[in-house]
């Protein structure tokens, strides 16, 4: 296992509150979703970097792009 | 991360130690072009010049492992090599947030996606056997899929796993394994997918 550094995560209420419901949700502990949250947000960053777009396409097949910041 | 895990001599079948690692460079990506490649496509053409011999070319005879270099900076993204004596005997490309449990009893959850495995070659007895040579090793692809079950517990995905296996490989991913084979992906050539539940890792790990 690679070594790993610790560090204090300052959440409101509401954060925390959906934090506890999306590990429950996923089965994961706290650590490891928001461990997940940053791997996704690194991947889709590169991808928009590099000039791709993200979109989401509903049961109908209706795609909406999706802009991230 | 850098193990020694043991790998079969074939010729011998002695257990002889092999390292595992994760530090893998675009190096390793060159070894495999470099060094796998022309034996890949050496022994696919003598396959596939032999009468009903073209079903056994193995699917991955065009994989270039340097297209992915602009992986190797994804947290996203691990890859594994194994080496012995220095020289790559096998790779692997995992993923953790493209891909989620497909199971019912585990649907949206996540899981370690083999994205790609490969052995080198040398190891692979129906490409050995095309070019009239015996295979170097045995169990390289078993240590490496290994390590991504190991990945999966160690990332607090309880053993969950799953891949797109290829036709010729999904007797070993049911029958040797024990994964489920959940269905075949239109959106990825058709291929399998197989997925370990955590009962199923944890059993795959004990031997059982």
């Amino acid at each position: 296992m690679n070594p790993k550094r610790t560090m204090t995560l300052n959440l409101t209420d509401q954060e925390m509150s959906v934090l506890d419901e999306l590990s429950v949700q996923k089965d994961l502990s706290k650590t490891a979703l928001i461990r997940q949250a940053l791997r996704l947000y690194q991947m889709v960053d590169a991808r928009i970097s590099r000039g791709e777009k993200l979109f989401f396409e509903d049961q109908a097949k209706q795609k909406a792009e999706l802009m991230v910041l | 991360m850098r193990e020694v895990v043991p790998i079969i001599d074939n010729a011998s079948g002695e257990l002889v130690d092999a390292e595992i690692f994760d530090e893998v460079t675009l190096t390793h990506f060159i070894e495999t072009q470099a060094e796998w490649r022309p034996i890949v496509l050496a022994a696919a053409r003598a396959l596939s010049q032999k009468p009903n011999q073209g079903m056994l070319i193995p699917r991955h005879f065009h994989w270039d492992w340097t297209r992915k270099e602009a992986a190797l900076k994804l947290l996203a993204v691990r890859f594994y090599g194994i080496a012995f004596e220095g020289r790559l005997q096998g790779i692997m490309k995992v993923e953790t947030v493209a891909h989620t449990c497909r199971l019912p009893e585990q649907q949206g959850k996540p899981l370690v996606y083999i994205d790609y495995i490969e052995v080198a070659p040398w190891n692979i007895k129906v490409l050995m056997t095309a070019m009239g040579q015996p295979q170097r090793f045995r169990a390289v692809g078993t240590r490496l899929f290994e390590a991504a079950v190991q990945q999966s517990l160690e990332e607090d995905f309880r053993g969950r796993l799953g891949l797109h296996s290829l036709p010729g490989s999904e007797g070993f991913y049911i029958n040797e394994c024990g994964m489920t084979p959940v269905g075949r992906d239109p959106h990825k050539e058709n291929l399998l997918w197989c997925e370990f539940t955590p009962e199923q890792a944890e059993r795959y790990l004990s031997g059982e």
